[in-house]
Formats: C-alpha cells, structure tokens, sequence
C-alpha cells in the first residue's frame, strides 16, 4: 500500500515538476510580452535602415540561395546563373522557388529564418511592408548599381524614410492583354478613348463570335488584375486604395459605386461562368484565339506565348471615363523587389549576384527570355512582344492601386466585391459588405 | 533484512526495474509492475513538448497583438477575442461556412456509407471487390483528389459540364466553385467521395458482427426488410455511427488541404473555412490574432463533439 | 425485389463515380491540352509520354520522393514504437490513473492542426527544426500519437489479462513481457496501425508546407501542390503528376489490403 502511494507521489511531483519546466520553457520562445499602454515595439520604422557598405570588386565566394515565387522563369535564371559562376567560379547560386500564392503566404517567415533567401525578392505592398517592418532588408541604398535603375521606378522599394531598401526589378503592366488579330477581324480600327467607346469594342467583339474579355473571377490573386484600370481614372489619384485602407474614403463613395456599375456593364463580356473560372484556362482560351481579351496583364504574355500563340499581342486598358476626364492611359507595377537578407549569411556574394542582375547585358537576357520589362536603365529589348508594347513605358500610366493594400483581408474584400457584382449581387449590398469588413480589419 | 512483504528496497520501485529477473519474493507478481510507469514516458515526453505547450503557448499569443516578427508585443488582454466574437464578418462567414460544411459532409457521408456498408456486407467476391474500389480514393494525397475535382468542376472544360452538355442539359450547367452560394456544397461533396470509403468500412466491421439469429427471429416475428433495418441492424451498429459521425466531424475540421487545392490560397470568401482563416492570420503577420482564432476554433470542436457523444448516448442508452 | 435493384443501381452509380475521374485522370496524363478537354473521356488519340519525362526530371518529384521516403520511413516505426510502449503501461496500469492518462493523450485526436500550427512553428523555429526532416519526422509523430495510441490501447485491453499475469507469475518484468508477448501478439493491430500511419503520414500536406522552406527538401504533396503554380494551364501535366505521385501508396493499397482495410476498423468497433 505505501509503496503504491510513494510511487504515485513521486510520479504526480515528477509531473507537476516537468509542467513546471514547460511552462517556463514555453516562456523563453516567442516574443516578449509588454504591457498594455506599454512602450511599443521600435523595431524597423522608426529607427534608421542600415544601409550595406558598397562591396568591392573581388569575385563573389560562397553559396547563396535565391528565394522568388516565378517558377515560369526558371529556366532562364538557370542561364544567368551559369555566366555568374564563370565570373566567379568560388561561387554557388541556388534557386529557391515557391508558388506565387505560397511565397504571399510563408516568405517573411521563411526568410527570417535565414536558410534560404540570402538573396529574395518581395511582392510590391503588403509583403514588402511587412519584411522592411521585420527588418529583413539589408538596405541597398549605398551600393553604386542603384543608380544604373530609373530612379521614378524603384521608388516602391524604398522604406517610409526613403531608405532604398530593395529594388524593384520587373516592370508590369496590370492591363488586359488583346489579340491584334482578332480585333482586326472584328473590324476594331481604334482603341477606345472612354467608357462608350469600350462597350462598343465589346460588342464588336462579341458579335464576330469572339469572347470579348476573359476574366478570371474566380481566382482571387488574378481577379483583381482589372480592378487597376478601372478605378485609376475613376479616382485619378495616388492613393485611392491606401485612402480606402485608411478609412478616409469608403467602398460605399460614388466613384467605387460607379466602378462597381461598370463591372455590372462588362458581365455579359465575360466568359460564361466567369466567377468560377482560374487563370489557367482563361489563358490557353486566349492563346486559342477564342477570347479577344484577356484581363490579367503583361507578365502572362511569355506564358500565353508558351501555349501557342502566335498573333500580335498589345495592351489595352478601359477609359471609365469621357475623353477629356481620362487621366492616365493605364497601369504599369514595379514589383520582385530585390533585397538582400540581414538574416543571412554570405551578405557579400548576394549583393554581388544582385550586382550581377543589375547590370544591363544581364538583365537584357532575363527580359527577352521571360518577355518581361525591367526597371532597369539602357537594356536592349530584342523579344518581339517588349518590343511592340514599348510604347507604354512613356505613357502615362499610373503604380498599380491594388498593391496600395497593405492587409491583405482588406484587400481580398474589396475585390470581392467586384467578384460579386459580376455575379449577380447589386452595387450597393456588395459594398457596403465590403465596406463592414474593411472597418472591422482597419487597426 | 527483513524479509517482510513490503521492504523498504520496493519502495523505490523504479530503480529497481531495470532488473527484470529475479524480484525479490515478496512482491506480488499479480500486482502490475511500477516499471510499467516508465512505458508511457517517451510518449509523454513527446506528446506535451510538442503538443500540449505549443498548445499553452497558444493561450499565450492570444492575449498579445503580436504579428509574428517583432521581437516585442503588446498585451491585449481579451480584446482579440471580443473582435473576433461580435465584429469579425471574415471569421462569422468562415464558421457559416465550416458549419454549412460539417452537416452536408456528416449527415451524407454517414447515410452513404451506412447504405454502402449494408449493401456490401456480405463478403461475396463481387462485394469485396466494390469495398476495394470504393474504399480507394481515401488514399490518395488531398492535393491528388482537388487537383481530380478542379478539373470535374471547372466551368469551361471540366467533366460535368462537358457531360451536360453533351446530352443537352446545358441549363445545368454551373460555375460550381465559382457560384458563391453554392461552392461550399461542392467541396463537400469532394469531401464526401474522399472518405465514404473509409467509414463504409467501420460500418461493414460493425454489420458483419450482428448475429444473423436476429433477422431471422425478426423475419419469423413478420419484420418485412425496413423493419429488420430499423429494429435489428440500426441499434446494432450505434457503436460504429457514433465512430464514424465523431471521426468524420473532426475530418471535415480538416479539409484544409482541399479547400486550399480547390479555392487557392487563400481560398475567396465562399469557400472559405476556420482553418484557412487561421493561416490566412499566419500570412498576413497578425499571430496573436491567429492565435485567438484556434483557440476558439479548438473549443468549438470540443464542444460540437462533446454534443455529439451526448445526442448518441441520448439515443442509445445502453451504448 | 426492388431491393436489389435500388442496390445494384446505387453501387452501380457509385461505382462509376469512382471510378470514371480516375480513369480520367489516368487517361488525360496521357494526351494533350486540347485533347483532353476535347474529348476527356476517350482514349489518347496521341499517345503523349513526355508528360512523364518532364515530370521525373524537372519537377523534382523525384526529390521529393526520397524525402518522403525518408520522413515516413521514420516516424511511422517510431510512432509504432513509441505508442505500443505507452498503450502496453497504459493497458496494464490499473485504476483511474491509466484512463486519465489515456484521456489525455487520446484529448489530442480532437485538435486539429490548424490551431496548434502557429506556436508550433514558432517552437520549432527556435529549436532550428524548421527546415529539416528531422523536424518533419518529429512532427509527425507527436501528432499520430494519440491516434496510435488509442487504437493500439483498445486493442491490448481486449486481451485476457491472464496473459500478463501468467508472464509475470513466470517471473518476466515488464520490458521482457513487452519484447516477448506483446510485441507478437500485437502484430495485427500493429501491421493494420503501421499501415494507417503510413497514409497519413505520406500524404500529410500541412507541416511540409509550413516548416519546409528549401525546395530540395519538400515532400511529395508539397510538390504535387507547386505544379499549381509551375504548370500553369497544363491540366494533363497535373495529372501526370498526380498519377506519378499516388504510385507508391497504390502499389501498396494492391498487395497490402486488407492491412489498409484493417487498420480501420482496428479499435473502432472494438471501443
């Protein structure tokens, strides 16, 4: 009997000892808890960026990993990484590539960690936000290279005291691709100049048999591609997406109301079920020639080229507004922000690779082989498709508003509420359930 | 040196286990052995590091405002849980949908596979075989089966509606996941061909075990076929629903996996669920809040289990 | 006899819904874009078997299955092992104490993932477990131990406790007793329990998502979900990967059957 009961005693100590220790265990792991009212963290914003100190001109030495999300562009940085290890043979780049939703979802967390990503690239918007608040940007500022890009261009890499940070690598313009072709076939002899004009394109199209405007409304990422062009002329300023995130206008105001009527015009354009539909059919419908339009943008040019297209592709994007009100001609994103990772090692060689990518006979060949224009100064366009679309890097076009979000929520609601409209729900009710959540996620 | 029952060396117990032959004649050898304690330790060990104090930890985040990368945060006290109790659309419409989800999935997938169990209790060559077809799909990874269904249901070129419209039944025709009030449904049907295999099996378990004596007295008695079902095979196999009502519940809790094939990540609002809510906090850097939301999220689950065991306990007293 | 006939038509019906996407799926990894969403149903008019080079050599499926291979090949032996240890105590250990243990661990089945997910990750980023299989390994046995051990449990208790007490009357301590009768006697429950871990295991998506980061680490699901993103419009190509991806666990599923089928039912009914 007492030997049962020691026993028993030893065994409940014993376990109320090890919850002890794994209580305070528990302790030492997360962050450290301040009171309420309490100083808040001064991490990242407020205090200075280090910026890197320019790196000299010795080859690059070591192993570095180079974090994205474009598995589409691969093959190509397989290529530029080839001549950067010939220059200097000490040296080892890998690629460490997740898809595009994936690296939105777990590339601050995987960066911090510091096994891969010596050298990464960050989404314009929220993730770059977040990773310069984390201070994972070894701030490119000072290296001499900087000054090889247009300086109105990487101004999206720089943190809020205008450190350069990153710098934003492709240049992309968030418009509706269109088939020259078919818009010679349908007998379309101008663009549009305004909202009118743009339906009537429609038509036009539709009654020569094609589908005027594929649009992936039913993938979040890509739905909300189009929702760019038709607000920069609705509200032609800078921030008419982080005033909505702010809380100084509403979803509810008149010009996103009309925005939302306009989706409600463009419906029937739209492939049928076009709430349901991914980009991935949408592009092989394009490629096909089915569909005039297809309602993404530039960076799936190389892709629709991949599956077989061989027409004239340019860009277009819907005036929403009468001729002389039009402020901008359309949309162009500065994104794949380069950095550099303080988190890891080999600080060294992954600005040497970004040195590398930088320079323009470089850069030349990762445009041409993705289709794909660069912030960079002087590159030598020779792929057909940039060089037909060139015109645009001189219009006046407008940074793409959606990646004014910073929070993510907010941002899917109010593309959602575009989604919606298409689908049958009123202006109205769609906004003002957009406008509910983006009061609840506002901090 | 005593050599009295209950010397003073057995008091110390586990030391003295590792020497696993003679014992000291004294102790009962129908007395479990106190080494026995030292069994469950490595599980244990294992289980409340990695588990039960991620667990408490949990708790911890929930009551910060911490994003997941700063090295300080703020404490918040129940604030979280206040939001995301009376003024969070986002998680009200992820438990209308998880709730939507559960009942589609419980309430077929247990009627279904309850069907398919009876249909196939005998163990006919034919009937083993269809047990095996239909058993296959629980195999398969989740990413598999939503890479399957994406293509069935796609609007444009997917197999019901190319079907459908082959035989002329166009106005059928759906955008599926693409329809908001209906996306949901969908999944759950995915959901339900995943594992109406894999519970039919439990049912088949628990109906091969029902003496055949008590159809027979029941058809003697005048039980025409319904009868037998309601009175003899109903009550009989209560053990295996309430398994298989208990284990698929926990499942559709899971469906991560398939929603994120299906809805990308994140998936839109329609087919959005309590898990991807949860990850959609881990992604946008706001981990206490995330935290409050599984905290919840894992009442939520206790309790609808906790209700569960009860109505069957209700229905069966005897169970 | 309209019974038989609504039975052969619902498991008729059925039948065909199991079987036609898979042999859709089969059959579309085998022809082109346009062939398949032409004519889903049909036999490849153009037998395409490049889809199968491509996806062993470029996609890194190959990778990803020696890493599978690896984490499951671990943690599934060291989840039986673990957990038959702590259902033989369990099992044996008489009185109010066994069951609150076993509730506790048995407590974990309930929690899904999701919502230990975040400090989990934390922990194990501290420890540097992220990014490693070991990490992966650990994971999944923490995680399948309550399961394992609730049916490993349920299986002991339905021995004749005189099995036990003949042993220790024989003299034998509880790890002799361990190694030599409850090991073998357990072999059912073990091989049908072995089995079960080893689905769950293999296609467990969640953690390989969240804690692997290099890519030459990934594990087959995490794999088969980046073609999402990698082969974009290439529906014959997911396919294919598909097909390439469920062929070890099918080849298992033929021969192993009825060990998949028991592993079910072991310590369901018998609760």
């Amino acid at each position: 009997m007492s030997e049962k009961f020691t026993i028993d005693r030893r065994r409940f100590l014993t376990g109320l000892g090890a919850l002890g220790t794994a209580g305070a265990l528990s302790a030492c792991v997360g962050p450290t808890i301040t009171s309420r009212g309490g100083a808040t963290a001064g991490s990242g914003s407020g205090a200075s960026a280090t910026l890197l100190g320019a790196v000299d001109a010795k080859p690059a030495t070591g192993t570095i990993s180079f974090a994205h999300w474009r598995a589409e562009d691969k093959a190509v940085f397989d290529t530029l990484i080839a001549t950067f290890v010939k220059a200097n043979p000490q040296a080892k780049v890998t690629q460490d590539i997740s898809p595009s939703n994936d690296y939105q979802s777990t590339a601050l967390q995987k960066v911090k960690g510091g096994n891969i990503g010596n050298a990464f690239t960050a989404f314009r918007g929220a993730q770059f936000v977040n990773m310069v608040k984390a201070g994972l940007y070894a701030g490119l500022g000072a290296q001499p290279f900087v000054d090889g890009y247009f300086a109105e261009l990487i101004k999206a890499g720089q943190d809020p005291s205008r450190a350069q940070m990153g710098l934003p690598y492709q240049l992309v313009f968030n418009m509706p691709i269109y088939n020259e072709d078919a818009f010679a076939k349908a007998g379309v002899t101008a663009l549009p100049e305004d909202w009118d004009g743009f339906l009537a394109l429609c038509e036009k199209l539709k009654g020569a048999g094609f589908v005027p405007i594929a649009w992936p409304g039913g993938e979040p990422a890509n739905s909300g591609q189009l929702i760019n062009a038709m607000v920069m002329n609705n509200m032609p300023t800078d921030t008419a997406f982080a005033d909505i995130e702010a809380g100084t206008r509403k979803v509810t105001d008149d010009w996103f109301l009309l925005t939302l009527k306009q989706y409600q015009q463009l419906a029937p354009f739209f492939e049928p079920n076009s709430t349901g539909t991914a980009s991935e059919p949408l592009q092989q419908l394009f490629a096909s020639g089915q569909a005039a339009m297809l309602a993404t943008g530039s960076f799936h040019m190389g892709a629709v080229r991949k599956l077989g297209a061989t027409f004239p592709i340019n860009l277009i994007a819907p005036i929403t507004v009468a001729k002389d009100k039009a402020k901008y001609e359309g949309i162009y994103n500065a994104t794949f922000i380069l950095g550099v990772n303080t988190a890891g090692k080999e600080q060294d060689t992954a600005v040497k690779w970004l040195q590398f990518l930088s320079d323009p006979v470089n850069a030349a060949v990762y445009a041409n082989g993705t289709s794909q224009h660069l912030t960079v100064k002087n590159v030598d366009y020779t792929n057909a498709d940039l060089k037909h679309t060139a015109p645009w890097l001189a219009k006046k076009t407008l940074l793409a508003p959606r990646f004014q979000f910073n929070n993510l929520d907010i941002r899917n609601a109010v593309e959602a509420s575009c989604v919606a409209v298409v689908g049958g729900t009123a202006p109205e009710q769609a906004a003002s359930q957009a406008q509910t959540v983006i009061d609840q996620k506002r901090k | 040196m005593a050599t009295t029952l209950t010397s003073p060396s057995q008091a110390r117990g586990p030391e003295g286990a590792a020497d696993t032959l003679a014992k000291p004649k004294g102790r009962n050898p129908m007395a479990p052995h106190p080494a026995l304690w030292l069994f469950p330790i490595p599980a244990l060990v294992l289980y409340i590091a990695f588990f039960v104090i991620p667990t408490i930890q949990g708790v911890v985040y929930a009551v910060t405002d911490w994003d997941g990368f700063s090295p300080t945060a703020q404490f918040v006290g129940l604030d979280n849980f206040t939001t995301i109790l009376t003024s969070d659309d986002l998680f009200r419409n992820a438990l209308s949908n998880n709730i939507k989800f559960m009942l589609v999935v419980v309430i077929f997938q247990t009627i279904f596979s309850l069907a398919l169990g009876v249909y196939l209790t005998k163990n006919t060559k034919a009937s083993v075989a269809l047990r095996s077809l239909y058993f296959f799909p629980t195999i398969l990874s989740s990413v598999s089966v939503a890479f399957i269904w994406k293509f069935v249901y796609d609007p444009n070129f997917g197999l019901i509606n190319t079907v459908l419209g082959a035989v002329g039944l166009d106005r059928f025709q759906s955008a599926f996941l693409g329809n908001d009030n209906q996306a949901i449904y969908w999944v759950a049907i995915t959901q339900v061909w995943f594992h109406v295999g894999q519970m039919m099996i439990i049912y088949v378990a628990g109906l091969q075990q029902i003496p055949q004596e008590l159809y027979e007295s029941a058809e003697i008695d005048g039980a025409g076929r319904w009868q037998q079902f309601r009175y003899v095979t109903l009550p009989m196999v209560a053990p295996a629903t309430a398994i298989v009502m208990a284990y698929t519940t926990v499942q559709s809790f899971k469906a991560f996996d398939l929603i994120l094939g299906l809805g990308g990540n994140p998936p839109k609002g329609s087919l959005d669920i309590l898990s991807t809510r949860i990850y959609a906090g881990f992604a946008n850097s706001q981990f206490g809040y995330a935290a409050a939301e599984s905290l919840i999220f894992m009442a939520l689950i206790a309790a609808i289990t906790w209700l569960q065991r009860r109505a069957v306990k209700a229905s069966n007293p005897d169970a | 006899m309209t019974y038989q006939l609504t039975r052969r038509v619902v498991l008729g019906i059925y039948a065909v819904l199991v079987i036609v996407p898979l042999v859709v799926v089969i059959f579309g990894s085998l022809k082109t874009s346009q062939d398949l969403f032409a004519s889903p149903f049909a036999l490849p008019t153009n037998w395409q078997l490049d889809n199968y080079s491509k996806i062993v050599g470029e996609s890194g499926l190959g990778v990803a299955f020696r890493n599978s291979v690896i984490v499951t090949g671990c943690s599934v032996p060291l989840t039986l092992f673990i957990a038959s240890l702590a259902s033989y105590g369990i099992a044996r250990i008489p009185g109010w104490k066994s069951g609150l243990l076993l509730g506790f661990i048995v407590l974990g089945m309930a929690v899904p993932a999701q919502a230990n997910m975040i400090p989990q990750y934390v922990q194990f980023e501290t420890f540097g477990l992220t990014d490693s299989l070991l990490g992966l390994i650990l994971i999944n046995i923490v995680v399948t131990l309550p399961i394992a051990v609730f049916i490993m449990t349920g299986f002991l208790k339905t021995l004749p406790k005189e099995l036990f007490e003949a042993a220790a009357v024989d003299g034998s301590g509880p790890w002799r007793t361990y190694r030599s009768i409850v090991i073998p006697v357990s072999v059912p429950s073990l091989s049908a329990t072995a089995i079960f871990l080893f689905v769950i295991h293999w296609n467990d998506l969640l953690y390989p998502l969240l804690f692997i980061q290099d890519a030459a680490k990934r594990t087959i699901p995490v794999a088969l979900l980046s073609f999402q993103g990698e082969f974009l419009t290439d529906y014959p190509l997911l396919f294919t990967g598909v097909v390439v991806a469920s062929a070890p666990i099918v080849i298992a599923y033929v021969f192993l059957q009825r060990y998949f089928v028991a592993g079910i039912t072991a310590g369901a009914v018998k609760g």
